[in-house]
Parts: structure tokens; C-alpha cells; sequence
């Protein structure tokens, strides 16, 4: 009977707390809509977030993305032409590394980097009374902290993982000609014939999906901090938790948009 | 004080305190850009005067932690007068600058940017009134 009541217990916290990641979101979405949120202080943040998170992380991001490509890219064109397979390379470079692997890496890097430091920002704000300073001065929370960290966690994630997906092809035309030896115009032709414009729309639009969450979730659970400086690694670690769950159900939610 | 342009309140205070991961800059900034639409180099222009008046120039690309409280107190002064037709209310001054012993330097401050406020009031317990000097008489 107790295990039944803390299974209870669970399951209705988590869906409190999809209940209210939701509601959250529908305030946010209501922002990113409304022209009122894109002051000239919410456009000088949104520039220094999309520095922060896209301009200052490229070096490592690149470096990261060439080694992770080659190896991918290497291992899995190794085991096709071991397999006999080799035709179908096209396929699986496109089909699998570039539109699934790709977004899903790309996020992960994303979350390690930007969304640990967004949520510990957002609580230490929080804890510090900085947030309500701002509120003294009528300056509105959503539209000044949240709005632009969301729209750059957005741009972010399409414009690096469309990076990531260039690298991954480069690293394809280099380790083709290498492991089976393939001109370039061939490697492009079948790279060509292997794309599908439903399956980079989906990615895209599952990196944008992606972005919105590892941004929204940190902020929330930011926002759950106390006065109390101890508060700050909890709600840093469950928040993390948090946008790892949420990566897991996109990544299901876009399998079954495919499969359907 | 009209109904187009009513005085709006602009706390100072221990408990309204600096955004600590910009600087005394763009905390200042942050009022005119958000409320006013104002530009980067229009900000800048207006707070950089603010400061120099205040003799505080030094300070502009400083954050939070590294400022003196006398420094501190003025950035936080500068930001309250950033409001338009502000109503200036600084609560209890001396528990920013708790080691000076009069509000000498509090006054100064004042002066020194009076034209950006419309009204000031100073919230204090009765039993620091001393420190007020010819003010409270």
C-alpha cells in the first residue's frame, strides 16, 4: 500500500509539474507574439544572450562537432561497407546522422553549456532580490528575462545544429573518398537523391522545439528559488533533470510524427 | 505633478538591489531602454553625464561586487532618476553606507542630480534621525 501511495505521489507531481512547465509556456508563447516584448532592452539581451550562446561557443562547438562527426561518420560508414551495405549510405547519412543524431547532439551540447548557466543565473537572481528589483522598476520579467533567452535558444539550436549537420557532411565527403573511395560529384549526387525535405523540415522544426524547452525549463525552475542561497543547487539540479526528460519526450514525440 | 505625466516611484535600497551580472552601465541603461525605447548610444550618452556629475565616472563598466557603498548607493541613485518624472524614495540610506556618520554625502548626491528627480523622500527609523542633522529640524 506504501509503494502504491509514493507511485501515486509521483505520477501526480510529474503531471503537476507538465501542468505548469504548459502553462508556463502558453505565457511565454503569448510574449514571443505580442510586438510590446521587443523593447530596446529586450533586443540589447536578446544580442548578448545569442553572443553568449552561439557566437562565444563556436571554437569548442566546431572542434566538438569535427571530432564527433569523423568518429560517427567513420564508424558507421566502416560497419556499412563491412556489411555490404554500401549503397545505402546515402540513407543512413542523411536519414539518421544528419536529421536525428545531429539535433539531438547539438541539444545535448546546448543543455551542458547554456542551460546549466541559465538556470543558476535565473536563481541566483532570484535569490539575490534582483528579480524583484526589477519588478520595482515595472520592468517586466517575461518580457526582459525570459523573451529574448527563449528566442536565442530557438535561433541557437537550428543555426548549431545546421552547423553540426555541415560538418557531418564535410566529414562524409572526406571519409567516402577514403573508405570507398568516391569522387565528389558521385557523393553529392547520392547525398542529393537521399534527401528528404519533410525529414530537414521535421529536424528543424525539432531543433526550434528543442531550443524552446532547454531555455524555458531552466528559467522555470530558476524562478522556484528561495531567498535561501542552498535552494540555488536544487533547483539547478532538478531543472537539469528536468530538460534532460523533456529532450527524451521530443526526441519520442518526433519518432512518432515520422512513423505516422 | 499632471495627469499626462504622474510622478512614478523609484525605490533605493539595500532591498532593490543592482543587477549583478551587468554593469553599473547597463543597469542604469536598462531603465530608459525598457521604458523609453531608448538607444544603446542615447543611454550611454545621458547615464555617462549622470555619473560624471555624480563624480562617479570610474565606475560605468564596474559590476555589483566590486563597488565601494558610497558607489554604490549613487548607481542605484542614478538608476531611480532614470524614471521619468520620478518620485525618488530611498529606504533607510544607512544600511547601504552604514560606516558614515551623516548624510553629508547622501545630500551631495542629491544636489548633484536634482534636476533628473521630481520629488525625494528618505524613509529612516526615528532613532537615526541624528544623522539627518538640520534635515529632521
Amino acid at each position: 500500500m506504501h509503494g502504491l501511495e509514493s507511485t501515486g505521489k509521483v505520477i501526480i507531481s510529474a503531471v503537476d509539474n507538465l501542468r505548469d512547465t504548459l502553462i508556463f509556456s502558453g505565457k511565454v508563447v503569448r510574449r514571443l507574439l505580442h510586438p510590446a516584448a521587443y523593447n530596446r532592452a529586450t533586443r540589447n539581451v536578446l544580442v548578448n544572450q545569442i553572443y553568449f550562446t552561439s557566437v562565444q561557443i563556436l571554437p569548442v562547438f566546431l572542434a566538438l562537432s569535427v571530432v564527433f562527426a569523423s568518429l560517427l561518420v567513420g564508424i558507421v560508414f566502416q560497419s556499412l561497407k563491412t556489411l555490404g551495405l554500401a549503397e545505402y549510405f546515402g540513407h543512413v547519412l542523411m536519414g539518421l546522422i544528419v536529421t536525428e543524431l545531429s539535433p539531438l547532439l547539438t541539444v545535448l551540447l546546448i543543455t551542458l553549456r547554456s542551460s546549466s548557466a541559465i538556470n543558476a543565473e535565473i536563481a541566483v537572481m532570484k535569490s539575490n532580490r534582483e528579480l524583484t528589483a526589477l519588478e520595482m522598476f515595472r520592468i517586466d520579467l517575461v518580457d526582459y528575462l525570459v523573451v529574448p533567452r527563449i528566442i536565442n535558444g530557438m535561433l541557437s539550436m537550428v543555426l548549431l545544429s545546421s552547423l553540426f549537420s555541415i560538418v557531418l557532411m564535410a566529414s562524409g565527403l572526406l571519409l567516402s573518398a577514403l573508405i570507398f573511395d568516391m569522387s565528389v560529384d558521385v557523393y553529392t549526387n547520392i547525398l542529393l537523391n537521399s534527401t528528404s525535405f519533410s525529414a530537414i523540415f521535421i529536424a528543424l522544426v525539432k531543433c526550434a522545439v528543442y531550443g524552446f524547452f532547454v531555455t524555458l525549463i531552466p528559467i522555470r525552475f530558476g524562478l522556484r528559488a528561495t531567498r535561501e542561497l542552498t535552494s540555488i543547487p536544487i533547483t539547478v539540479s532538478r531543472g537539469m533533470v528536468n530538460v534532460f526528460a523533456a529532450i527524451l519526450i521530443i526526441e519520442v514525440l518526433s519518432l512518432l510524427t515520422r512513423l505516422f | 505633478m499632471t495627469d499626462a505625466h504622474p510622478e512614478q516611484t523609484a525605490p533605493v535600497g539595500a532591498d532593490v538591489p543592482l543587477i549583478s551580472n551587468q554593469n553599473v552601465m547597463m543597469n542604469i541603461s536598462l531603465i530608459k531602454e525598457y521604458h523609453e525605447n531608448w538607444t544603446k548610444a542615447q543611454t550611454q550618452a545621458f547615464v555617462s553625464a549622470g555619473l560624471e556629475r555624480l563624480g562617479m565616472s570610474h565606475i560605468a563598466n564596474r559590476r555589483n561586487p566590486a563597488l565601494t557603498a558610497e558607489e554604490r548607493f549613487c548607481a542605484m541613485l542614478l538608476r531611480a532618476a532614470m524614471i521619468r518624472n520620478a518620485l525618488i524614495v530611498i529606504d533607510r540610506p544607512f544600511q547601504i553606507f552604514p560606516h558614515l556618520q551623516d548624510a553629508t554625502f547622501l545630500l551631495g548626491a542629491l544636489d548633484g542630480i536634482s534636476d533628473l528627480f521630481m520629488r525625494c523622500f528618505i524613509l529612516d527609523y526615528c532613532w537615526m534621525k541624528d544623522k539627518y542633522g538640520a534635515l529632521c529640524r
